[in-house]
């Protein structure tokens, strides 16, 4: 399948008042891949993601996301699921579902009901009354059951149990199969995500510390957390 | 058409360090040297297997298509990936490990200043 760049960065600067939180930031992700951007706490990764969604708009440096800069059009062909989000915790599962059906015009019920199984939610629960994991199960369901091209997903596995990681794990394996999709990840969980991920981005101090093809990496004999150590040791 | 087997993750042997796509093909090449997937076997999608053993899905294409590429696995459109039937490509590929395994003992046999043979009856050999 032909590759498109979906993401591209060029020297993105980020300056809030008199802090640099980004500086020179520049990299790419292919559609149909899986991108791990990687980094100790307070690196710049959350504020790169919401500069991706135009939630904030960079004080220097290009960002394209499918070839436009990052706003309301682009938006709509990208899914994010936020670092801490929460859905309303008044609403069932069922009720929650109904309502992002109604408001994402690019919904599609056919794989809202492919990942209500696939991920085991319980359509009936609660939202307050979840786990974490299962939450936060339901949160990535809500980002999958849109046909957009791009998910940022935000810390997706933090306070998630075993098993719903591997749900979670499995289905952005099988979502990104289709070819048209990309996937730009930022996670601790580098375990459960190394042999995810297509390339990854090493971030820290608001800069990028490299950029890696995971298989290249490994034919050079390093894995993805040897090499995360040795950046960041 | 469900396929035949799914695979597991337990069932490989995973280096974070080498090449994942290398490491199915060897341990995939090994399965059907043995016979543990017998010929004509139905394989899973690239998709199902990406999904179950979760490993990115270009790593699973490439691993299949590496398989083709030595005969051992067949695609049919539209049925999906099989092992392959032809006797001659099991028995050619059992040959290859074979040989390859033979060139790393006789690399080591002349490290010590031994022929293979003389490698094999030191080892043999009762005290």
């Amino acid at each position: 399948m032909e590759q498109t760049v979906t993401i591209q960065c060029t020297g993105v600067e980020m300056i809030f008042k008199k802090k640099q939180a980004l500086r020179n930031v520049t990299f790419s992700t292919n559609s149909g891949s899986i991108v791990g951007l990687l980094g100790p706490n307070g690196a710049g990764k959350s504020t790169l993601m919401r500069i991706l969604t135009g939630i904030l708009e960079p004080t220097g440096g290009f960002v394209e996301v499918l070839g436009r800069k990052p706003g309301v059009e682009t938006l709509a062909q990208l899914s994010f699921l936020p670092d801490r989000g929460q859905l309303p915790n008044w609403l069932t599962a069922d009720q929650w579902l109904g309502y992002a059906s109604g408001i994402y015009p690019d919904w599609d019920i056919a794989l809202e009901r492919e990942w209500v199984r696939k991920l085991e939610v319980d359509r009936t629960m609660g939202i307050g009354t979840m786990s974490r994991g299962q939450e936060a199960r339901l949160q990535l369901l809500t980002c999958l059951s849109r046909r957009t091209k791009i998910v940022i997903l935000d810390e997706p596995f933090t306070g998630v149990d075993l098993l719903s990681r591997e749900r979670i794990s499995s289905a952005i394996a099988e979502e990104t199969a289709g070819g048209d999709r990309t996937f730009l990840i930022a996670t601790h969980d580098i375990r459960e995500m190394e042999s995810m991920f297509d390339r990854i981005i090493l971030i820290g101090d608001g800069t990028i510390k490299g950029v890696y093809d995971t298989e290249e990496l490994r034919d050079e004999g390093h894995s993805v957390e040897s090499c995360y150590r040795e950046v960041f040791a | 058409m469900p396929p035949d087997m799914i695979w597991r993750i337990d069932e490989f042997q995973i280096d974070p360090s080498r090449p994942l796509y290398e490491q199915f093909v060897e341990q995939i090449r090994a399965m059907i040297a043995k016979g543990q997937l017998a010929p004509g076997t139905r394989l899973p999608s690239v998709r199902e297997t990406a999904s179950s053993l979760r490993v990115n899905p270009t790593t699973i294409m490439k691993t299949y298509q590496e398989l083709e590429r030595l005969s051992l696995l067949v695609t049919y459109r539209g049925q999906g990936t099989f092992v392959t039937n032809e006797e001659s490509a099991i028995t050619r590929s059992r040959r290859e490990l074979a040989r390859s395994a033979v060139a790393r003992l006789e690399e080591l046999a002349q490290s010590i200043g031994l022929t293979l043979e003389q490698f094999i009856a030191l080892a043999q050999e009762e005290e």
